[in-house]
């Protein structure tokens, strides 16, 4: 809220200290004053009034009572005189919803409209607020006085007093902006027997206002439910001074002061009478309520000895009444700070007016040390190993566009209000995203290798996925990155098999990865298809289901003898059953041996020419080592004719020479 | 065979050799495994005992001798390859080296990490709660009941909500209730993550960033205690000594709320343009948990009181590296990421 800092010195009979030493103060007690400028003779304060405060703070009264009691300096507040007129206006006001709290109004006559004197106008400017007449301009300065929004509104232009009631579906309202509202049952209208008169607590409406001609005016000061205001304006996209101060919660109590204020200004300013009584609607009336207080409480929140008398001595400077002995204080709370429910409430107000400069630092006790979070442990040491696999971390957004729908074909949940198509769906995979990146960034690099450890979206299910693509086609390269991968997190049991069919793979290169015989991603190709709508380089992607891999990683780690002993290889060749995966020939090669076989690689994979078509060729180097003497070719032999002769029976291997 | 014959030979020979290659083949013929010398032991075996020791002695000095003589031959010609080698060699040390592929963390990770390990240090338990939230969680919970202004705030223009019903979180703390409801006090936790916020993307605004909360809840929880363990973590967190201030401010979720504030680093306090010239930077709120934010934990907010605070990571990471573009981050930019 813009502040005159000139305005805040009248209601002091003593000096203010200087606006940058107001400012401070402010800011250590009450609210941040963002900027202190100089505008003519006047100060501007920039005052950042809290959301909870705004029903009693955001007036030049409300800066003023801070200070009052910050500085300790007595506020004066202006008498009102308040002239009765000879004729007497007739006015009906019917309050037919009940989220009009209350509704004060008066009709007064004989008005003269004209310019303001130059006093108001300067106030006016100051706080940023223009110009228009007389009336408009004492009806706006009383609300940046007090807190409380007026309206005024031309008598004659009304139709059988005043209606407040919920708009109907499709009414229509132009404000005094010019702009056309299509209103519904949820919105709060002021309104005569004919039309909408204004947007309650919002804004005044086109048709009814204060012209050059106007004799008589109706001058309102209400109040609403502030969760109503909030939300209307919010709906409306129309938030104005009025409706700011009426979303937190202002006073009802307060509609009459401000009222009797803006009518004795008005009177002042135009010579108006006052052709009525105040007609005040006000069913519930709101009422000062108790809070107890314990002392202690007070100073073991905030870590600190206050003392009693202290407490009291600030509470009563705040307007607040307190009764009680002993260490239970009951703290009755005025109607203009509704803010005020809990006990807490209370001591924040105790702790900033004393001076939160003045709470000692002290670290709670040691407790119990840090619970070490299994799931981000394992996140970081997967991205240290891609790191160290010399890949670039990145962070793509949770959202995915129309088009990656599209083009991917993928099924997710969607927003409801998304910033843009772009950003539509929750993704459900980061391949889209990772095939971008591979796009952009193959104009400027050779190399590409990145991944992104990040959650994805199963409709609502979160998994936490690690994604990844790499520039190229070397599949045996993104397996072997793949592999360190699992062999670093003690990832055991795991073997690739072909895909048989997907629409996002390209099923001829690509490997489904399984642990343990449970599917956990895929590593390969994009499919034909896509290659050709996405126009990006050849390229490598992976995306494993971090969720279900976690499960199987181990810090667990054995040492393995080193054998001083020279390691024996061995080729062999063989024909197979086409189907049958290679995974599974390692595996029959393994049971069929001893501890001797070190290690069992496959170098070639042959179908076609010489070979039955049903089957294929395999061979594979197989590694012999004790770790207790030198193998001779004699135990090598015969363990390999053992083995070969054990394939023969488990897996119809055909030995080729 | 007569011993000073083969010793006469190996003497010659051992003079005519001009390259490494030569000798190697001198040392395999004489003192290779199946070399003259140890021919000569075989012969050696079958003699008189008393002619063995001799011959043996005499053969075993030998062979240690042409052994010195080898290894000394060997080291001169080293010495003089090496020599010719670096005649006439000298290294360019201003010529570009090569350029090294490494691999890369996310500016964004690694100051997670930071923030991670220093929470860790003050007994501060690491924590992740879920993305898509439900509205009690992200509001209610939080005491930010329906019609209150901050959810109004929040929930109309700020929140994404999902055709399926629940929303993405907008704030870290929609964990803390979670959390609160799991463990024993006293508890000490920093939920770390992704929020999400409706906002038109810019240099200074993005729709995804990272927040990190904390929450304390304990018998005797105060404001002297959330002074004492912020101003260590911002003193982890910059490494240097750090002055804070608290002023009051206002969250939904805590009663009394705080705006922390840093003296400025760059000028220390006298004013400048990193601060706006009021020498102190807004580095975080905090407050005491209010009682109704402990109560939907399931504890007694008569017997257990709590403070939390957040810190945005975007603002402190951009700040950190001078990085002008929020939308960096997200870019998949190689030459972003490959900077860090």
């Amino acid at each position: 809220m813009t502040v005159s800092y000139n305005w805040l010195q009248t209601y002091f009979k003593s000096p203010l200290p200087s606006p940058e030493k107001v400012a401070e103060i402010l800011t250590m007690h009450s609210f941040e004053v963002e900027s202190v400028e100089k505008k003519g003779t006047d100060y501007i304060l920039n005052i950042d009034v809290l959301p909870d405060r705004a029903g009693d703070c955001l007036s030049h009264w409300g800066i003023s009572k801070e200070l009052s009691v910050l500085l300790d300096k007595k506020m004066v507040i202006p008498a009102v005189k308040l002239k009765k007129g000879k004729t007497s206006i007739p006015l009906s006001i019917k309050v037919e919803d009940k989220d009009c709290k209350r509704y004060t109004s008066m009709v007064l006559t004989n008005v003269k409209i004209g310019p303001s004197p130059k006093w108001l106008q300067d106030r006016l400017t100051v706080c940023g607020l223009n110009s228009i007449n007389n009336v408009v301009d004492a009806t706006n300065f009383i609300m940046l006085e007090t807190g409380q929004p007026l309206h005024a509104f031309d008598y004659e232009k009304i139709n059988d007093g005043i209606v407040i009631r919920k708009a109907r579906k499709g009414e229509k309202i132009v404000t005094l902006s010019e702009k056309e509202y299509v209103l519904d049952e949820k919105v709060l209208l002021i309104a005569d027997s004919k039309k909408p008169l204004a947007l309650a607590g919002i804004k005044g409406g086109k048709g009814c206002e204060i012209t050059e001609k106007t004799k008589t005016i109706i001058l309102e000061s209400a109040n609403f439910n502030h969760k109503l205001i909030s939300q209307t304006a919010r709906r409306l996209n129309l938030r104005t001074d009025a409706s700011i101060r009426f979303e937190n919660n202002l006073d009802p109590n307060l509609t009459e002061v401000a009222l009797e204020r803006v009518v004795s200004l008005i009177q002042e300013l135009s010579g108006a009478e006052i052709a009525s009584i105040v007609i005040d609607s006000y069913k519930d009336k709101l009422k000062p309520w108790t809070i107890k207080l314990n002392v202690e409480n007070v100073n073991n929140l905030i870590g600190i000895d206050i003392p009693k008398v202290e407490m009291v001595k600030i509470l009563t400077k705040l307007g607040f009444t307190i009764t009680g002995s002993g260490n239970i204080l009951n703290v009755k709370v005025p109607t203009s700070r509704q803010d005020v429910v809990i006990p807490e409430n209370l001591i924040e107000e105790i702790g900033r007016v004393y001076g939160y400069d003045k709470v000692p630092a002290i670290l709670p006790p040691f407790s119990e040390p840090a619970i070490m979070n299994k799931e981000m442990y394992w996140q970081n040491k997967a991205k240290d190993i891609m790191k160290e696999l010399g890949f670039a971390e990145a962070y793509n957004y949770s959202f995915v566009g129309e088009e990656e729908k599209v083009v991917f074909d993928l099924k997710g949940e969607e927003l409801v209000n998304p910033v843009s198509n772009y950003y539509k769906y929750l993704r459900p995979t980061a391949i889209p995203q990772m095939a971008r990146i591979v796009k952009e960034n193959s104009k400027f690099f050779k190399e590409i290798k990145v991944f992104e450890l990040g959650r994805i979206f199963d409709y609502q299910k979160e998994i936490m996925v690690l994604s990844g693509a790499i520039l190229g086609e070397d599949f045996s390269l993104i397996k072997g990155y793949l592999n360190i991968l699992f062999d670093k997190l003690g990832v055991e049991k795991v073997s690739y098999s072909p895909l048989t069919k997907s629409e996002r793979w390209n099923s001829k290169k690509t490997a489904e990865i399984k642990v343990s015989g449970k599917s956990v991603g895929y590593l390969g190709s994009l499919s034909s298809n896509l290659m050709d709508v996405l126009m990006i380089e050849d390229s490598l992607f992976f995306e494993i289901d971090f969720d279900e891999l976690q499960k199987h990683c181990s810090d667990k780690r054995e040492y393995e003898q080193i054998s001083y002993h020279p390691p024996a290889l061995r080729d062999i060749s063989g024909v197979v059953f086409e189907d049958l995966e290679i995974e599974e020939i390692v595996e029959a090669i393994e049971n069929s041996s001893n501890e001797l076989l070190k290690s069992v690689e496959v170098f070639d994979v042959y179908k076609g020419k010489g070979i039955a078509s049903d089957k294929k060729s395999v061979s594979f180097h197989l590694i012999y080592q004790s770790e207790q003497k030198t193998l001779d070719s004699k135990t090598i032999d015969s363990m390999v004719s053992d083995l070969l002769n054990k394939l023969k029976q488990t897996i119809n291997w055909e030995e080729r020479k | 065979m007569d011993f000073s014959e083969l010793k006469n030979n190996a003497e010659k020979e051992l003079e005519k050799i001009v390259d490494s290659k030569e000798l190697k083949e001198f040392s395999d013929k004489y003192l290779g495994k199946k070399g003259e010398i140890r021919k000569f032991f075989s012969f050696v075996k079958d003699l008189a005992l008393e002619e063995k020791k001799v011959l043996g002695k005499e053969i075993n000095e030998f062979a240690s001798l042409l052994e010195e003589k080898v290894s000394e031959i060997e080291k001169e010609m080293r010495k003089a390859e090496r020599e010719k080698k670096e005649e006439g060699e000298k290294i360019d040390i201003a010529a570009p080296e090569k350029i090294i592929e490494t691999g890369h963390l996310h500016p964004m990770t690694q100051m997670l990490r930071e923030v991670e390990n220093i929470f860790e240090l003050m007994g501060f338990s690491i924590v992740e709660g879920p993305e898509i939230e439900d509205e009690w969680h992200n509001f209610d919970a939080l005491n930010i009941p329906e019609g209150h202004p901050a959810r109004d705030a929040l929930s109309l223009g700020k929140t994404f909500y999902l055709k399926n019903g629940g929303l993405l979180r907008t704030q870290t703390s929609s964990a803390q209730v979670r959390y609160m409801k799991k463990m024993k006090p006293p508890i000490r936790i920093v939920v770390l993550g992704r929020v999400y916020r409706y906002e038109t993307t810019d240099a200074s605004h993005e729709i995804n960033f990272y927040q990190a909360e904390g929450l304390y809840v304990a018998e005797n929880a105060s404001v002297a205690n959330l002074k004492a363990v912020l101003q260590k973590f911002l003193e982890l967190f910059f490494k240097r000594k750090v002055e804070i201030r608290l002023r009051p401010s206002y969250f939904p979720f805590t009663e009394p709320s705080f705006e922390i504030d840093m003296l400025c680093t760059v000028c220390n306090g006298k004013g400048c343009s990193a601060c706006k010239r009021t020498g102190w930077v807004e580095i975080l709120g905090a407050g005491m948990v209010h009682p109704n934010v402990i109560k939907n934990g399931g504890l007694d907010p008569k017997k257990y009181k709590g403070f939390a605070f957040g810190i945005g990571l975007d603002r402190p990471t951009m700040m950190k590296h001078k990085i002008n573009d929020i939308r960096l981050f997200h870019s998949g930019n190689l030459k972003f990421l490959k900077q860090f």
